[in-house]
């Protein structure tokens, strides 16, 4: 399992179909933004999104929406805030801001949130 | 599209087979017809959905919010068209709303394609500037385009303290009070100005309302940024380079092109043809055609910057047709009712009046039916541009109460003007979690503005007309 650092440096790329957006890392998850949406509320009785682990990925499926690429313009990203499972989600540097680009054939693009971005934490 | 279409055709041919654009429908007795009162409920059917569904049904307005808007107004257009017999009131509403809609929409794209970065540090008098700047160039490329330019780099400046009262007072001085200088400054002064208002006397009689408002709002923002800024503890030690950087410049030639192309109307220039009876001129085509030009030739990392979207400008085309067909009754009837109280109005009446109205309908068309009523009481009509030019010259106090009333309580809520709407999605696109439609009354509104403007009409307006 790669760490998001990992997955940022060899620019390794997730998937999106419909309204589930497929992330090759774990994290613990702080804030997402999609289109005006923001979630903070990542509990089992979400209303906004659902995580679901898998061994090698994680799953985010985003319930207020049917196709994600309906909601996200082509200049726009999918923006979160995600934590390694492994480290201190107390300690601030630990926090990456991310922006998840969704490409033609289903790929979504992870960058780092650079200064660049608009993302309000 | 062919359903886009589909719903238009029926509609364009009942407004030609009825044969009434620009002409009156008149009864016998040369009265228009006055909706019944109960013809008010659609609109606030579709008020209260505004204010409420994003709270209560969020992810039903969201979906349906288009339909909503769409059918509470075509069940006013059936009233006026079936009912009434009365297709001039449509016409004229669906004439104002195509051109505000070309207005904002030739803003909101042309300036989404200019990226400005800033890297400069947050200071209280930083943003006290950075507002007063964006207050004065709102009167060259409208709240609109001002507000789209400059909301991303004030958020970029503050992005490691922001709070959303920087957003508000933003909403406050440079999408709406700001722009009260010129007619591109804000729709209803556009109104105006089509109407007969000359250019430049918004400018002449307005700048010494104007200038100590904004004075007022900047002092009041700047003593809550300054404690703001003191319990700010985070990137003290970050270095900025104080650079100001563009990308897409060439798109304020198409800024360029959409204020020149204000002018071009019949009304303004004699030598511009009318395109009768169609309900829009060679402006709003124009105006159109920028759209399609600055976005299609925009700089890609410009708009990448940006993170444009069509979404915030599709919001405000969709809810703004729904406000301008639900509000026709209700506009008629305070007009009427202006009409007949004339007398016992004066300009403070006006100014109260018609920023109360403002605030909750649609500012422009606001504007024009106190400007009627007001027009009224030297049995002027607002139709006849030599009229309305009368009535600047004869006395001036009541568009003057007006004009500062419809633009200043713009402000007061999120859909007091096209832009606040805009402004709140592009800020909570990038996760700033943005006050209620009713916080943002009761917490800022009530507490800043009315204050502001209670001092406003006390020196202006108190006991004139």
């Amino acid at each position: 399992m790669k760490t998001i650092d990992e997955v940022l440096k060899e620019k390794q790329t997730g998937l999106y179909f419909g309204n589930r957006l497929i992330l090759p890392f774990h994290a613990n998850f702080l804030k997402v933004i999609i289109d005006d949406e923001i979630i903070y509320d990542f509990s089992p009785g979400s209303k906004g999104i659902m995580i679901v682990e898998e061994k090698e990925f994680t799953n985010l499926y985003f319930l207020e929406h049917q196709l994600l690429k309906d909601s996200v313009s082509k200049y726009e990203a999918v923006k979160m805030i995600a934590v390694e499972k492994s480290k201190n989600i107390f300690d601030k540097a630990n926090h990456k801001k991310l922006a998840v680009y969704l490409e033609e054939n289903h790929t979504a693009r992870i960058e780092e949130a650079g200064n660049d971005i608009l993302f309000i934490e | 599209m062919n359903r886009k279409i589909s719903i238009l055709t029926p509609i364009i041919i009942i407004l030609y087979a009825a044969d009434l654009f620009g002409a009156d429908k008149v009864l016998q007795n040369g009265e228009h017809h006055l909706p019944s009162a109960f013809m008010v409920i659609p609109f606030i059917v579709l008020l209260l959905m505004i204010a409420t569904g994003p709270l209560f049904y969020k992810h039903f307005w969201e979906h349906h919010y288009p339909k909503v808007a769409i059918f509470l107004g075509l069940i006013t257009a059936g009233y006026y068209l079936v009912v009434l017999n009365d297709t001039h009131s449509l016409v004229h509403t669906i004439a104002e709303y195509i051109s505000f809609i070309a207005l904002l929409s030739s803003l909101f794209v042309a300036s989404g394609g200019i990226l400005i970065k800033v890297d400069k540090k947050s200071t209280p008098m930083l943003n006290v500037l950075f507002l007063l700047f964006g207050a004065v160039i709102s009167n060259i490329i409208g709240t609109t385009g001002a507000s789209m330019l400059l909301i991303r780099p004030y958020m970029k400046i503050n992005k490691d303290r922001i709070k959303p009262y920087h957003i508000i007072f933003f909403i406050f001085i440079i999408s709406n009070i700001g722009g009260a200088l010129t007619p591109i400054g804000d729709p209803p002064l556009f109104l105006g100005f089509l109407r007969g208002v000359p250019f430049f006397w918004v400018l002449e009689n307005v700048w010494y309302i104007w200038l100590p408002t904004i004075i007022l709002i900047l002092a009041v923002f700047y003593v809550i940024d300054v404690m703001n800024k003191k319990g700010d503890s985070s990137n003290q030690e970050q270095t900025y380079t104080g650079k100001i950087e563009f990308k897409g410049l060439k798109n304020l030639v198409y800024l360029l092109i959409i204020i020149i192309s204000v002018f071009l109307d019949p009304a303004v220039l004699s030598f511009v043809p009318g395109l009768s009876p169609l309900p829009f001129g060679i402006r709003e085509i124009i105006m159109f055609s920028v759209v399609y030009l600055s976005y299609k030739n925009a700089d890609q990392e410009a708009l990448k910057g940006n993170e444009f979207d069509f979404e915030p400008i599709k919001e405000v085309a969709y809810l703004f047709i729904g406000i301008f067909l639900t509000m026709i009754p209700a506009l008629q009837l305070i007009a009427y009712e202006a009409g007949v109280l004339s007398d016992k109005l004066n300009a403070g009446v006006f100014f109260w009046a018609t920023g109360s109205l403002s605030g909750f309908l649609d500012n422009a068309p606001t504007y024009l039916n106190f400007l009627s009523a007001a027009m009224g009481k030297y049995g002027l009509n607002v139709n006849v541009i030599e009229d309305v030019r009368e009535f600047v010259f004869r006395d001036d106090i009541y568009l003057q109460a007006i004009s500062v009333a419809a633009v200043f309580f713009g402000a007061m809520t999120y859909i007091g003007n096209g832009p606040n709407f805009m402004v709140k999605s592009i800020c909570e696109r990038a996760g700033i979690q943005m006050p209620s439609f009713f916080t943002y009354i009761v917490k800022y509104s009530l507490i800043i503005l009315i204050p502001i403007f209670v001092i406003i009409w006390y020196f202006f307006f108190l006991g004139k007309g």
